[in-house]
């Protein structure tokens, strides 16, 4: 091919997307594409020309921007399992996909529609019917036992219960009234309908379900001195606290802490977090934001071999984020594998479950996980670019241009006539206009040629034995590297490890990505991070007994 | 004899409610073409059925195939035939639509303009295409407003929300906007604007209900039931659901108060989405009548595939990105037809795929009907078969058949508009559907200089344009010299009684459309 357009064809992306390789520099990213097609230039984006003081680098951080932001399709099904005792994980089935970039709470992306109203009906009449229709359901969830269809103790005890987490605030009275309404349905003289108490408690859970203050995080605060920075009260924090760690509502034991004025004291969010993470939600939790982070929530293998790299990454990071430095998350020389994975990473049958020596097999850490290593391919195998970005973006925090319109990033780099893949990736390599950028990601990936889609070593091309994979790769500026193992090493004596690790769960912990001036606070977490002997603890701790995080930022409109 | 009606046809019903009814014969005047009460014009529909897929595929003529692994060279697979006119010969993807051929136009020729010379977003001709396929195309393609970067959106009202804000308040809902992918399975991607092909301004979307199941309980849910013994329990459970959604919105006003004022926009943008569907509840509880009937409840939705590695794959496993596109697409098409039928809308959208949409096609390939028997499913997902992903199966007759899968999803909706008695004629007469597909195939948008014709092209596209609604006279081939396809839109627009001759930037028709 002569066309220059097709000069680096191939690996390189177009449009943020699929095709990816990916102009918005990351793969995954859904920024492209959303209604700010005509780019407005200089400003805030919101047209008024203004430049909000957010997003000056150096206008000192006090706050994060904070709105309503809608829980999602997991935190959704999450909310109802601790509720309403309901596992059927009805929103996940019910509702349109969250769009992630990569974390699915990302509320830039949130609005209102009639497609979506229609759909939270749905859940909300699914998930009552099959409360009130299931004896143990309903009285699981009944503080009460009704005397007959008009009791309105009983009901106004269920309202008070269910409005209060659902909504995680103290209700007052003349807000309970409201719902006593739904009784008149239950005691309605109609000779047609088969009508009773669980008829008016099938309504208030509808009612209770389609609320905007059950579906959003609303925080209103008080205000502060300072201009558009409200203090949240303690229900509040607790609620932050709550989705941050978990993933879904308060439980019993912190709403008492919010009662009990805990959380509004910075120092004393310490130790109601210590308690929180003893919770298996708060590893769950983790594991989650892993999965978004590092690409590989949804990879494509069969659900028996996805289910085991689940448990052998999931393990690692329940590790790494309980004990010792996180940094054993990417350098640990063991992992937690049973026999079928022992034999698909070539390892030794460890006969049960459990840890499995990595020995000098050039694994080391979560890059070596079948997980991890099925993120991104494309055209059938990996894409040594694909992985370069991830590695670049993800881990190292830092951007990679978007290419240029005229490379055709849909075919395989390369002519058809060289055989094996190291060669097709040649234009990327000799072709000034391509290497500028692909020098930033080829060479990464080519270090983890060895690895297929499925994270097994392979010797040569899938397919062609006379394609041997030499496997050297480089991560320039920083050195050159062979597997995983090394891999993990450079990045982490790149030095740019432990603060892209931080502004990950920034991101992930507001809900978008950063504002300028949260590097501030993205700078001041990673020391406390560091110093703490990279302890992920200490960056939980850190950031939620920060001032801020008890406070909001009004948006500038 | 007309009974006494009043403009939104409501009256008295046996049970003493309030309740709408749909066209009755007993409504329309002798000839049966117009309301006899009001003597205007019968309801024009206005409908899109679209496919996230190009004409043809990678570097591979409109003649040439790889078939079971043979390289052959065949006429009559790429969508457009040799002749102009009625009698053409009919393609691959048009054998679904034969029975049809008297009922549309096939529209052929069609471009959008791009800078040639340029790849700058500032030189982005009026009603072009940002020279970048992906995203580029979708804004001069739905709206007629030129694309100034490579993102999935439209940067003005898309045709089927211009012809719903001109006939704003007169049905229960103003558009019906629907999809049947539900993901769009590249794992590690989301489908970041590709979802979309119904915008009520720029950049506002009007999001597609993607749900078969709660789209028909949005639809049909608030219909009386026929059988009178359950008529009184409907009568409650519809009080019941409106006490419910009135309490939800009693408390409007006292949370949007002590939120910022961001969240009065976004919770307030919430609650009115609340109230619409109150209003809907409750504004005319519908009956079924006449032709009007409540359609089969379609139960749960199929289940949503997983995502795919991307790209034609051998490993694609037959459950892997597929959520049964096919019997959700026929349960929306149901859906369309009797909510034109009721009059609950005129406008309706079916986004049967995404934009490079990464739908697996084996599923819908395996067995398929081919002029040149498959001996396999195609191994790829549909955006990969345009780009050769599956190398046994690319080329022409391989994106042919993908295109017919889509194409029948239109001609099943044609096909019951065509059985629905309507006045002296059938729905199909008062009608317009067009099928519109992502793009063409002839040079390659990113790099025009390329010999080479490709999927990602903006030139050499087809439409299909159905129905004889506002004059419409189908039933032939119009080969245009390049018409914009928002041309075509304008004119689909004028037949549902659009009085305007622009669609964004672009002005004028396809007369021939018209006969």
């Amino acid at each position: 091919m002569l066309a220059f357009a097709l000069a680096c064809g191939g690996d390189i992306g177009q449009s943020g997307g699929p095709d990816g390789d990916s102009p918005a520099s990351d793969p995954g990213s859904n920024d492209v594409g959303d209604g700010d097609a005509t780019g407005d230039g200089a400003g805030d984006g919101d047209g008024d020309g203004t430049i909000d003081s957010s997003d000056d680098p150096d206008a000192p951080y006090v706050a994060s921007d904070s709105v309503a932001r809608r829980l999602t399709r997991a935190e959704l099904d999450n909310a109802l399992r601790d509720l309403l005792g309901d596992t059927a994980r009805a929103a996940t089935t019910l509702l349109p996909e969250d769009p992630f970039s990569p974390y699915d709470n990302d509320y830039t992306g949130q609005a209102a529609s009639g497609a979506l109203i229609d759909s939270f009906s749905s859940l909300a009449d699914d998930v009552a019917a099959r409360i009130v229709s299931d004896p143990d359901l309903l009285s699981g969830m009944m503080p009460c036992t009704p005397s007959g269809p008009g009791d309105s103790a009983c009901f106004r005890q269920l309202v008070e219960q269910l409005t209060q987490r659902a909504f995680r605030r103290p209700m007052e009275t003349s807000e309970l009234d409201v719902y006593m309404a739904l009784l008149d349905f239950a005691t309605e003289d109609n000779p047609d309908v088969d009508n009773d108490f669980d008829t008016a408690v099938e309504l208030l859970l509808r009612a209770v379900i389609m609320d905007p203050e059950f579906l959003y995080r609303v925080e209103a605060g008080e205000p502060t001195d300072d201009d558009r920075i409200f203090q949240l009260n303690d229900y509040e924090i607790a609620t932050r606290m709550s989705f941050l760690l978990w993933g879904t509502i308060p439980d019993d034991a912190l709403w008492a802490d919010a009662e009990a004025g805990r959380l509004t004291d910075a120092e004393g969010r310490r130790s109601v977090l210590t308690r929180m993470r003893e919770d298996p939600r708060a590893l769950e939790q983790l594991r989650r934001f892993h999965a978004m982070w590092l690409g590989y929530r949804v990879i494509p293998h069969s659900p028996e071999l996805t289910a085991a790299f689940n448990r052998e990454t999931g393990a690692l990071i329940d590790r790494s984020v309980s004990e010792g430095s996180y940094l054993d998350l990417f350098t640990s020389d063991e992992t937690f594998i049973d026999d079928t994975l022992a034999a698909h990473y070539d390892l030794p049958a460890p006969g049960t479950e459990t840890w499995v020596s990595y020995g000098d097999s050039g694994r080391a850490g979560l890059l070596s996980h079948g997980s991890f290593l099925s993120a991104f391919g494309k055209f059938t195998d990996t894409s040594p670019t694909q992985r370069g970005i991830l590695i670049r973006t993800r881990l190292l925090c830092q951007e990679i241009p978007p290419p240029p319109p005229d490379v055709m990033a849909d075919q395989p780099p390369g002519d058809d006539d060289a055989l094996c893949k190291y060669d097709r990736y040649e234009q990327h390599r000799s072709s000034p206009s391509c290497n500028g950028c692909h020098g930033q990601m080829d060479p990464i990936g080519f270090g983890l040629e060895n690895y297929d889609l499925a994270g097994r070593f392979r010797e040569h091309d899938d397919g062609l034995p006379d394609c041997t994979i030499e496997g050297q790769g480089e991560v320039p500026p920083y050195g050159s590297f062979s597997g995983p193992a090394e891999l993990a090493q450079l990045l982490i004596d790149s030095g740019e490890l432990e603060r892209c690790v931080t502004s990950q769960f920034f991101s992930f912990a507001v809900g978008r990505e950063l504002k300028a001036n949260e590097e501030q606070a993205v700078d001041a977490l990673t020391e406390d991070f560091v110093g703490a002997g990279t302890a992920f603890g200490e960056l939980l701790e850190a950031y939620v007994s920060s001032e801020a995080f008890g406070l909001r930022k009004e948006p500038e409109l | 004899m007309a009974m006494k009606l009043d403009r939104r046809t409501v009256l008295k019903g046996a049970a003493g409610v309030t309740i709408g009814l749909p066209v009755l014969e007993c409504m329309l005047d002798d000839h049966g073409v117009a309301h006899a009460q009001s003597g205007g014009a019968l309801p024009q529909r206005y409908g899109i059925v679209f496919a996230g897929q190009a004409l043809g595929g990678d570097d591979h003529e409109k003649n040439r195939s790889r078939i079971n692994g043979e390289l052959m060279t065949r006429e009559g697979d790429f969508i457009v035939p040799p002749e102009s006119g009625s009698g053409y010969t009919i393609t691959t993807p048009l054998r679904s639509a034969q029975h049809l051929v008297d009922d549309f136009s096939l529209v052929s020729g069609m471009r959008i303009p791009y800078n040639e010379s340029s790849a700058e977003p500032g030189d982005v001709p009026a009603g072009g295409a940002y020279r970048d396929f992906h995203g580029g195309g979708s804004s001069p393609l739905l709206s007629g407003m030129r694309s100034t970067a490579a993102s999935f959106t439209a940067n003005g009202p898309t045709s089927d929300q211009v012809v719903a804000q001109m006939q704003s308040g007169q049905t229960l809902i103003d558009s019906l906007v629907l999809r049947a992918q539900p993901s769009f399975y590249l794992a590690g991607y989301s489908f970041a604007g590709r979802h979309r092909i119904s915008y009520s301004a720029a950049g506002s979307p009007v999001e597609a209900q993607d749900s078969p199941q709660t789209a028909f309980t949005s639809l049909f849910g608030n219909f009386m039931p026929d059988d009178s013994g359950q008529q009184a329990q409907h009568d409650f459970d519809q009080r019941s659901r409106r006490s419910v959604l009135d309490l939800i919105l009693g408390k409007r006003d006292t949370l949007l108060a002590k939120v910022g004022a961001t969240d009065r926009v976004r919770l307030g943008d919430h609650f009115d989405a609340i109230r619409d569907l109150e209003r809907r509840v409750s504004e005319v509880p519908q009956v079924a009548a006449g032709q009007c009937m409540v359609p089969t409840d379609p139960g749960a939705d199929p289940t949503v595939g997983t995502d795919i590695a991307g790209s034609g794959s051998a490993d694609i496993g037959t459950n892997d990105g597929y959520s049964d596109e096919f019997t959700r697409s026929r349960v929306m098409a149901d859906l369309i037809h009797m909510a034109w039928v009721c009059d609950l809308t005129r406008v309706a959208t079916l986004q049967v795929t995404a934009f490079q949409s990464h739908m697996n096609v084996y599923p819908i390939t395996d067995g398929v009907d081919s002029p040149i028997p498959l001996n396999r499913g195609i191994l790829a997902d549909l955006h990969e078969v345009g780009h050769n992903g599956d190398t046994e199966m690319r080329g022409q007759l391989a994106v042919s058949l993908c295109l017919e899968w889509h194409i029948k999803h239109w001609a099943y909706l044609m096909d019951k508009l065509k059985a629905t008695p309507e006045g002296a004629g059938t729905m199909l007469d008062n009608s317009v559907l067009v099928f519109m597909n992502e793009a063409g195939h002839g040079r390659h948008l990113n790099s025009p200089s390329d010999a080479e014709p490709k999927t990602h092209s903006v030139e050499d596209m087809a439409m299909l344009i159905g129905g004889r609604a506002g004059g419409l006279s189908p039933g032939g081939h119009i080969a245009t010299g390049g018409a914009h396809p928002a041309q075509l839109l304008v004119s689909a627009m004028q037949a549902a009684g659009y009085s305007g001759d622009t669609l964004g930037e672009v002005s004028g028709n396809v007369p021939e459309v018209f006969g």
